[in-house]
């Protein structure tokens, strides 16, 4: 009887740890941090409740592990944006222009980057995280935890595999952005014009 | 040996004193009557009772709250730190409200942006929407697609026009400090750290008597429990430095009126070699006692520091015993009564003198002085009436055989003295001394500032200032008041001034500024917005683009302009109101009245100009006022001085005639003369303090004059008996000089510097001596 419970124990403990050990948070944020520049195409959604169809923009974006995000809007108007650890820049005439800090705007910038780079533990303070899938095709859903975010977004999930896919966010008054990444490569590495733009 | 009216004297006295005592119960039946607040010793600059309304209102906040900043490398540790703190403070019944993290109420954000739309829209955005409406909904499409834009707290269908977001994005910066979206707390990043904002309320304020020693120790304690985790803790409060102001006047209270005792006391038993002597101090704790009984039946308490710069009394107070006492090494056999009758003239002059060179001081526009000067002069009266009445008859068995070493000491002094003035005439001294106040007064430097009242230890202004560079926040004791008949002419006449500072804060030369036309506009402004959103159709076409419903917008511009015009109350009772509400000071007795403050160091001179043709509108800058009624009141002082020299005189002239009166007060004229040329030699600066010390010297130096002028048992008798006074006075204000608190500290030394010279020079008041007029 003893051996066969302290058996039965030990194959439980074993099939939980390897059903943990499938993909957990380390992981994907191991996976996420690797590529040190990533190249792409977005299509951003925005599901405004008052209108029939969403606001569709396209755009490409560079995602650099030292630098930042370059976010370029090209349809239906062309607007460069880029966060840095300086905050967000907005391009106009005269070249970059840093944009005045928004306490609130400049907090959920944080998110954004945590997001795109899969630090887990920068989300993670703020948000219940769920992971389900594997390492090729994951699902994280973001739940906020104070009352201060439940307030401004419902939830927030990411897919991805080795990278980022798509990102939606539901706010609790009930518009959605959807973010779609696509034809994502980190092959490529900083162009001059790119370096230029994270250096100024 | 004594007179039936000297069998009777104690006893009469002895009932008054009882009628003293009774009356010091019943005043501290409801515990000490002391105060601590440092405003009620400065003098009021201005009789505006607005302008005080104003200002209590701006002080209010320094009095009562507590700005803390707990820090540590990592945000969640200095956050977990904040709360822990946050809890066990409202746990300790010190505070009213602690507040840690904000709890947003959004609802009802968002109905006062939806609700003031029109009122709450900034000056540049509502020149943008009239003179530039194609960009204006230019700006909106593109804040539609900008996933940067930071969340709107209105959903875009209600406000398809974008005014909500533009209100959120013009309200005035919070420095440097940023709201933690996951926490709701404020935090600054500075110096490798993270800072989470915890403001604290306290019930009541800094001058309470025990409220700043317990919020200071609650610190204290959290301090050491922060550091354990390697949190460190920076605070800055009125509280604080109402704290530490009281240690230190209780300190120095104890240091100056302890070290006199014990200084005196050892005197007086060195000198008289007998026990009883010690009896000698019965005046002084009657001075204190009668000082004190009168300073609260006139001003309904004491403040501390009257209580530090009374302890100085005990010195002038012992003088009066020491006048009698000190005969004993003439008259053999000594005895109480008979000394007394001796020395009563010169005694009952003294008095006079001394009470009026206090009483002198009363007449200063500082309460400070004022009470010092009542409790002063009644202490003195205490002093001399148990000295006169009472003493004797407690010292009457008491047969006093003095040590022979003061008198041998004064005896070689008169020596010294002769042989100095063999080898250099009278008149030739007075020429060198004349030499020596000419040098020192040329190189004498006048200083006031209100600074020195407060002796404001450095590390609590140091974190004072590290907190302000981390938060941005450094708020300025100068302030604008506005006055108008109307709301209407107040939000114009505060835009009008609000257009120059915001100069100024581009120029760099102010930090910044809060006015109500930030957060309201005037009720003729709304209606323009009215009028230029009335134009808008012309050019939404953009947004029809996107998709946008006209039925929506047309809607929304409906709404817009059936929307009522709103006053500053309903603006400030919403929650983007709050910061505002201490600057609308609402209706006064001809109109209307607000505040418009500022952070950050500025020039008051620059800030005064821009108020110069803007009516209405005045820079309140209290410590630069006081600052100049500093100086105004040196020359009052001077002349006081002078006044009550002229009253001595007359005083003085009945028992010397007018030569004599004129010599004995010129004497400690030429006495504060050298010390003020002192402070020039030493670099030490003449401040209002030095002043009112040396004009306390002229009248405590008047009474070693008249002795010296009586010679009642011979020169060298006389002098010891000046020696000795001069001994236990010079101990009590002496040690004033050590206090932390430089108006204290200065008064200390000038009065200790009037007190040497009045020695050295109180022999030439002697009737036979062949000088000329020092005052010639």
């Amino acid at each position: 009887m003893n051996v066969l419970f302290k058996s039965l124990g030990a194959l439980t403990l074993l099939a939980v740890s390897s059903w943990a050990n499938a993909f957990d948070l380390q992981q994907l944020s191991e996976q996420l941090a690797k590529p040190d520049v990533i190249h792409g195409q977005f299509t951003q959604e925005k599901h405004l409740r008052a209108l029939p169809q969403p606001l569709i923009s396209k755009g490409s974006f560079v995602l650099a592990k030292n630098h930042g995000l370059l976010w370029l809007l090209k349809t239906p108007l062309q607007q460069d944006y880029r966060i840095t650890a300086n905050g967000i820049a907005r391009r106009d005439a005269n070249g970059w222009q840093l944009l005045p800090n928004k306490s609130a705007g400049a907090e959920q910038n944080r998110l954004f980057l945590a997001v795109l780079q899969g630090d887990s533990s920068g989300l993670q303070r703020d948000f219940e995280l769920a992971l389900s899938g594997t390492a090729q095709q994951w699902q994280l859903t973001l739940t906020p935890r104070s009352m201060l975010l439940k307030q401004v977004f419902q939830q927030i999930n990411i897919d991805g595999g080795a990278l980022v896919q798509t990102i939606e966010l539901l706010e609790t008054q009930g518009d959605s952005t959807l973010l779609r990444m696509q034809d994502s490569t980190a092959e490529q590495p900083l162009s001059e014009a790119e370096q230029h733009d994270f250096a100024e | 040996m004594t007179l039936p009216s000297e069998r009777k004297l104690p006893w009469l006295f002895l009932s008054l004193l009882l009628a003293v005592v009774v009356l010091a119960a019943w005043q501290w039946r409801d515990g000490a009557p002391l105060s601590a607040n440092l405003m009620e010793l400065v003098p009021g600059t201005n009789p505006d009772a607005l302008e005080l309304r104003a200002e209590q209102r701006m002080q209010e906040p320094l009095n009562r709250e507590m700005l803390v900043l707990v820090g540590h490398a990592d945000r969640q540790q200095a956050l977990t730190m904040a709360q822990q703190l946050g809890e066990q403070w409202q746990a300790s019944g010190l505070f009213e409200t602690v507040q840690w993290n904000l709890q947003a109420d959004l609802p009802a954000l968002r109905k006062q942006l939806l609700q003031g739309r029109l009122a709450m829209l900034s000056a540049d955005d509502r020149q943008l929407l009239s003179k530039h409406p194609d960009a204006f909904i230019q700006q909106r499409v593109q804040a539609l697609f900008d996933p940067f834009n930071g969340f709107t707290l209105v959903p875009s269908q209600d406000d398809w026009l974008g005014l909500t977001g533009r209100i959120q994005n013009s309200q005035p910066k919070h420095g440097a400090v940023q709201l933690d979206i996951g926490s709701g707390a404020l935090v600054a990043d500075a110096d490798g750290k993270s800072w989470v904002m915890l403001r604290a309320r306290t019930t009541g304020n800094a001058f309470d008597m025990n409220l700043p020693l317990q919020v200071a120790d609650l610190l204290q304690h959290s301090r050491e429990q922060a550091a354990k985790g390697d949190v460190q803790l920076l605070a800055a409060s009125g509280l604080l430095y109402a704290a530490n102001g009281q240690q230190q006047a209780t300190r120095e209270m104890t240091w100056v009126g302890g070290g006199a005792t014990v200084g005196i006391l050892l005197l007086l038993l060195l000198a008289f070699r007998r026990w009883g002597v010690l009896l000698a101090f019965v005046p002084v704790l009657v001075g204190m006692l009668f000082g004190a009984v009168a300073c609260v039946a006139l001003f309904g308490h004491m403040h501390v520091m009257t209580l530090v710069l009374g302890s100085s009394l005990i010195g002038v107070a012992v003088d009066y015993p020491l006048h009698y006492l000190s005969k004993s090494w003439s008259l053999k056999p000594w005895r109480s009564w008979p000394a007394l009758r001796l020395t009563l003239p010169g005694l009952t002059l003294s008095l006079i003198t001394s009470v009026i060179g206090y009483l002198a001081l009363a007449w200063t526009p500082f309460p400070a002085l004022t009470q010092i000067a009542v409790f002063s002069a009644a202490g003195l009266l205490g002093a001399y009436l148990s000295a006169v009445c009472l003493l004797p008859a407690l010292l009457k068995n008491v047969e006093l055989r003095p040590a022979q070493w003061p008198l041998r000491l004064a005896e070689r002094l008169i020596h010294l003295r002769e042989a100095l003035l063999g080898c250099i005439r009278t008149p030739a001294l007075l020429a060198l001394l004349i030499a020596f106040c000419v040098g020192g007064l040329m190189q004498l430097q006048s200083k006031n500032d209100i600074r020195q009242w407060v002796g404001a230890p450095q590390h609590l202004t140091d974190e004072a200032q590290t907190i302000a560079r981390i938060t941005g926040f450094q708020p300025t004791s100068q302030f604008f008041l506005i006055r108008a008949a109307n709301q209407e002419q107040l939000l114009e006449r505060q835009a009008a001034l609000s257009e120059r500072l915001q100069q100024l804060v581009n120029l760099d030369k102010l930090q910044g500024y809060l006015a109500l036309d930030q957060l309201v506009s005037a009720p003729s402004q709304q209606q323009q917005v009215r009028e230029s959103l009335n134009r808008l159709p012309s050019v939404w076409q953009p947004l029809l683009d996107l998709g946008v419903p006209v039925a929506a917008l047309q809607n929304e511009l409906q709404q817009l302009q059936t929307l009522p015009a709103e006053d500053i109350d309903a603006a400030l009772a919403g929650p983007l109101g709050e910061p505002y509400r201490t600057l609308w000071l609402g209706p006064t007795e001809d109109g209307v009245a607000a505040i418009t403050s500022l952070q950050g160091l500025n020039n008051p001179s620059l800030l005064r100009v821009q108020a110069l043709d803007l009516p209405g509108v005045v820079l309140v800058d209290r410590l630069g006022d006081l600052n100049k009624v500093f100086a105004a009141t040196q020359i009052s002082a001077a002349e006081l001085k002078l006044a009550s020299c002229v009253l001595i005189v007359l005083v003085l002239m009945l028992p010397f005639g007018l030569t004599g009166a004129l010599r004995i007060v010129a004497l400690p004229l030429l006495a504060a003369l050298c010390s003020l040329a002192s402070l020039g030699w030493l670099g030490q600066p003449l401040t209002l303090f030095s002043l009112f010390g040396l004009l306390l010297v002229t009248a405590i130096s008047v009474d070693y004059a008249i002795l010296m002028r009586e010679q009642v048992g011979g020169a060298a008798v006389s002098l010891l008996g000046t020696l000795l006074a001069a001994v236990t006075t010079w101990l009590s204000f002496g040690l004033l000089a050590v206090s932390s608190t430089p108006a204290v500290s200065n008064f200390g030394l000038s009065v200790s510097l009037g007190l040497a010279f009045s020695f050295m020079l109180a022999p030439w008041a002697g009737r036979h001596e062949p000088v000329a007029e020092p005052a010639a």
